[in-house]
Order: C-alpha cells, then structure tokens, then sequence
C-alpha cells in the first residue's frame, strides 16, 4: 500500500518536475518568474484534447500542441518580456500573468469551463510488479521526464550551447561582449520552457484523463513550489522538489484525506524556507533574484 | 586597405556625446595603441568597434567589410574580438569552461583542443587549475584567462580594454611581454592603455582621445617625446 502510494507519487512528481524545471530555466536565466508558464501547461492538454476531438491522431495533435504552446510563449517574450527590459523585473511578472488569465478565458470560451473527459490512449493497460500497478502510460511519462530533463542538464553542463546559456546567466553584459546573439538566445529558452510545461500538460491529461481551462493554476503553484523547495535556477533541484512535492501529495491524500493537501504541500515549502532557504540544492544566493 | 578602418565615428550616451568624430586605422600586424584620461572615450571606442554599444555617425570597416550596423558575434565571427575592462571573468564557470566559451561559435572540436592545449603551455597556472572555477585566480591568472579566451576566438585583431589595470609589476611585464609575442606571431592589437609609457614602447601607431576626440596621432617615438604627452600623461618634466 505504501510502495503503491509512492509510486503514484513519483508519477505525478514527474509533471510538477517538468513544470519546475520550465520556472527555473526562466528564473535561473533570464531572471523572470514566468506566469504564463501555468497557462501554456493547460494550453498542452487543452490543445491536445481539442485536436484529438477534432480527429487527430494523439502524437499529432501533442505534435499540434507543443508547437501552438511554443508560438504562444514567443508572443509572451515579444509582448511582455521583451519590452520590459531594463525596467522592474516585477512588470514583466505581472503581463505574464495577464497572459495566464487571457489563455485561461480563450479556452473557457472554446471549449466551456466544464472538465472534460481526456480519451484513455492505453486503457488497462497496467504493468503488474508483486503487489503493484504501475500504468504503462504513467511509466513511459516518468521516463520521458527524466530522460528530457537529463538531456537539458547535460546541454547545460558540457555543449557550448549550454555555456552560452549560463554566460547569460551569469552577465548579460558580458554575454553580449563575448558575441552571444542574445536576441537568437531568449526566443529559444522561452520555447524550451514552453515545451517542457507543454509536454507536462500533455501528460497530465493523458495519466488523469481529464483537462479544464483551470488546470494550470493548481499544477503551476506547485510547480513553483517545486522550484522553491529544490532551489531556484538549479535544474536537479527542480527534479526533486518535483518528486517530493508529488509524494507530499499523494501520500498525505491516502493516509490524511484529501482536505489536507494543501497544507502538507505548502506545509513542506514554508518548513523548506525556515530551514534552508535557498532551497535544497540551491547556491546561496549570490545575486539578487525575484 | 587597413585591417581595420574607423572613420569619422560618433557615438552619444542619451544627449552627451561620448565619441566625435574618432578616426583611427589599424594595419595588417600592427599594434595601435589609444591613450587618454579617465572619460575620455577609450572604452566606448572599443565597444562600438565590437557592436556592443550603438554608433550615431561614422563608419567602422574591418577586413575590407563595411561592419559599421552588424551585431557583435558577426564582427567577432570576422575576427574581432575583445578582451574587456576589468577582464569579466565568468566565476561560475570553470578556468577550461571560460576558455571554450571564446570558442563558441567554432565548430571545429579538433582545432579548437589544440589551441586550447597551447594555451595551457603558456599558461600553467590556468591548466593547473582548468577544472576548478574561475573565481579562484588571482587578478594576474583572470587577465591571461581573459587574454587565453579571447586567442580561442581566433581573433584576427584583438582589442584590449586597459589589461594591466590592477596588475603587479610583474605581471604587467607578462602581459607586455605575451602582447609583443602575439604580435610577432601575426595578431594584429587594438591596445587601450593607461600605462601610456609601456603602450608608447610596444605601439606602432598610437592616438591619444580627450573628452571623446582625438588630439594627437601619429608615430609613438614622436608622440613619446611631445611635451603635451608628457605634461598630461607621462609625468613629464613640464608639470602644472
């Protein structure tokens, strides 16, 4: 009983970790805690729903969905990162917030505010390991996280690519003198960000079956609790803030009720905070952030 | 034609005007140095011949290429690179990392190792510490670090932004001393220097800016020798 909660922990820490990672690629490198993030997370199941509704095959219509997400959040850098430059960091915030609630009403009015039914890709088809059920389409998610998420970090760590990213990161300033087209740069990690709260989007209507206009709002908080709780700008850190935010969950759901999740969620990020503040991965902090 | 051609170049930071009118060539192998006060436009001249910061008037042509609009990683991929003020060492990265960032827009893995071999030779200090982060150097190492990754850029001229500022003696020797090498191996220098005497010696050609114009140009020896030069920066006999 208690391996079964992990495990069904572990799998829905895999959505929050994508999420996480999706923040803290944008907070660790362009210094802007992104908004619109939840709402491109709904914009990937809804997306993907209304394609498949509409007589897609399902990798089309994620295909389809992934590539809507990611033009959306180039839309997101053009209209309210890119002007903001310069100014107080908490203005873009707030216009990419703007953007979660116009996402959030366009879906309202294609698709209505009801939950909807996500069709079941693999029905029953479950792996059973000794006393525990594991579905097939909730490993292949978990895999498919960890292996994106290990390509990211190894980018990040040894390509030049990835020492272009964290010259960002570091300084603009001297990213600019040492020749990096940031212009062709922020584009590119705002659709990587994009993608990746996308992807967990996708899967998420896939392992729950169900997509809402509103879905994002719940997953995108614990998102960047995740991000908190690993540490801000650390890509592992998202990974287990992930992991331990999704475990908090389920296993407080199964052995409390439901009532409390929120609590033992939100529980863990305010005892994380008190304790280590820089999150459990995280550098202290050398920089201002938000 | 020069390797590098500036001309008439004006550059303004909002209404003040920073840069006038700045002429300035640098031929094929030669070390060109820029003098001047504090303010007076040195680093604004290096930065706008690099792109990074926007020109008003003038022209900037590098390699018979007219690069006056062009963004920095297009000059930098003709072979215009700069080694900056105060050196910006990237500390979160390791020693070997900031050397392979100078290489970032080269493909070639093979060439690249090589060079990057031929620095650690001259350099032991950094291949001692290549894996360890750059905030552990020493002023001196970050300034060879600065000057390695640039050599990773294959840069055709490289501009240097006041290398010897803050350095000790010693070191400012080796720097001097690593300039002329470069220089004798085919590199052709950009120099901005505050140490007017030593950039006088190792110079080709040198200019002198004052509040963002030039006011003398010309050969160093003849430069070295005028009372002008030597009143304002030579500490000169003449005195105030």
């Amino acid at each position: 009983m208690v391996a079964q909660q992990i495990v069904n922990g572990l799998m829905l820490g895999a959505i929050y970790m994508l999420v996480a990672v999706a923040f803290t690629l944008a907070i660790g490198v362009l210094n802007f805690l992104n908004f619109s993030l939840p709402g491109l997370f709904m914009a990937g199941g809804m997306l993907a729903f209304g394609l498949m509704k509409a007589g897609w095959p399902f990798l089309l219509a994620a295909a389809g969905a992934l590539a809507a997400a990611a033009f959306i959040s180039l839309l997101v850098e053009r209209f309210a990162y890119r002007p903001m430059q310069g100014g107080d960091p908490e203005v873009p915030l707030v216009s990419s917030l703007g953007f979660l609630v116009l996402l959030e009403n366009l879906m309202l009015v294609q698709f209505g505010s009801d939950q909807q039914a996500f069709p079941a890709l693999l029905p029953d088809l479950n792996l059973r390991l000794g006393g525990l059920v594991i579905g097939y389409a909730q490993l292949a998610s978990l895999l498919l996280s960890l292996g994106l998420v290990a390509v990211l970090s190894f980018v990040l760590a040894k390509t030049a690519a990835g020492r272009r990213i964290r010259t960002v990161a570091e300084s603009r300033e001297t990213a600019l003198l040492m020749g990096i087209d940031i212009a062709r740069l922020v584009p590119q990690l705002f659709v990587a960000s994009a993608a990746l709260a996308a992807l967990a989007g996708i899967l998420f209507a896939v392992n729950y079956q169900q997509v809402s206009p509103f879905m994002g709002e719940g997953v995108g908080f614990k998102g960047v609790a995740a991000m908190i709780v690993g540490g801000m700008g650390s890509i592992w850190g998202a990974v287990l803030g992930g992991l331990l935010i999704g475990l908090a969950e389920v296993v407080s759901i199964s052995f409390i009720g439901a009532d409390v999740v929120n609590i033992t969620v939100y529980g863990l990020l305010l005892l994380i905070l008190i304790v280590r503040p820089q999150g459990l991965m995280g550098r202290a902090p050398s920089r201002e952030k938000l | 034609m020069a390797l590098l051609e500036v001309s008439a170049l004006s550059v303004s930071y909002g209404r003040v005007a920073a840069l006038t009118d700045v002429s300035l060539r640098v031929q094929e192998g030669e070390i060109v140095t820029v003098l001047g006060a504090n303010g007076a436009g040195k680093s604004t001249l290096l930065k706008a011949i690099l792109g990074a910061v926007p020109v008003k008037g003038g022209g900037i042509a590098f390699a018979d290429t007219d690069l006056t609009r062009a963004a920095p990683h297009k000059r930098m991929g003709a072979g215009l690179v700069l080694v900056p003020e105060g050196r910006r060492i990237l500390i979160s990265l390791t020693v070997e990392e900031n050397l392979l960032l100078g290489a970032h827009m080269r493909r070639d893995t093979a060439a690249i190792r090589r060079e990057m071999d031929a620095i650690y030779g001259r350099f032991s200090n950094l291949a001692e510490r290549r894996h360890m982060l750059a905030s552990c150097l020493s002023g001196g190492e970050q300034q060879m670090l600065a000057i390695g990754r640039a050599m990773m850029a294959k840069p055709r001229l490289m501009m240097l932004d006041e290398p010897s500022l803050g350095l000790s003696p010693l070191f400012v020797e080796k720097l001097f001393d690593l300039i002329c090498e470069l220089n004798r191996d085919g590199l052709s220098v950009l120099l901005v220097e505050q140490n007017t005497g030593k950039a006088l010696k190792v110079a080709h050609a040198a200019t002198v800016l004052e509040l963002g114009r030039v006011t003398m140009d010309g050969d160093p020896k003849a430069l070295a020798a005028d009372p002008r030069l030597q009143d304002a920066y030579l500490g000169g006999a003449g005195g105030h």
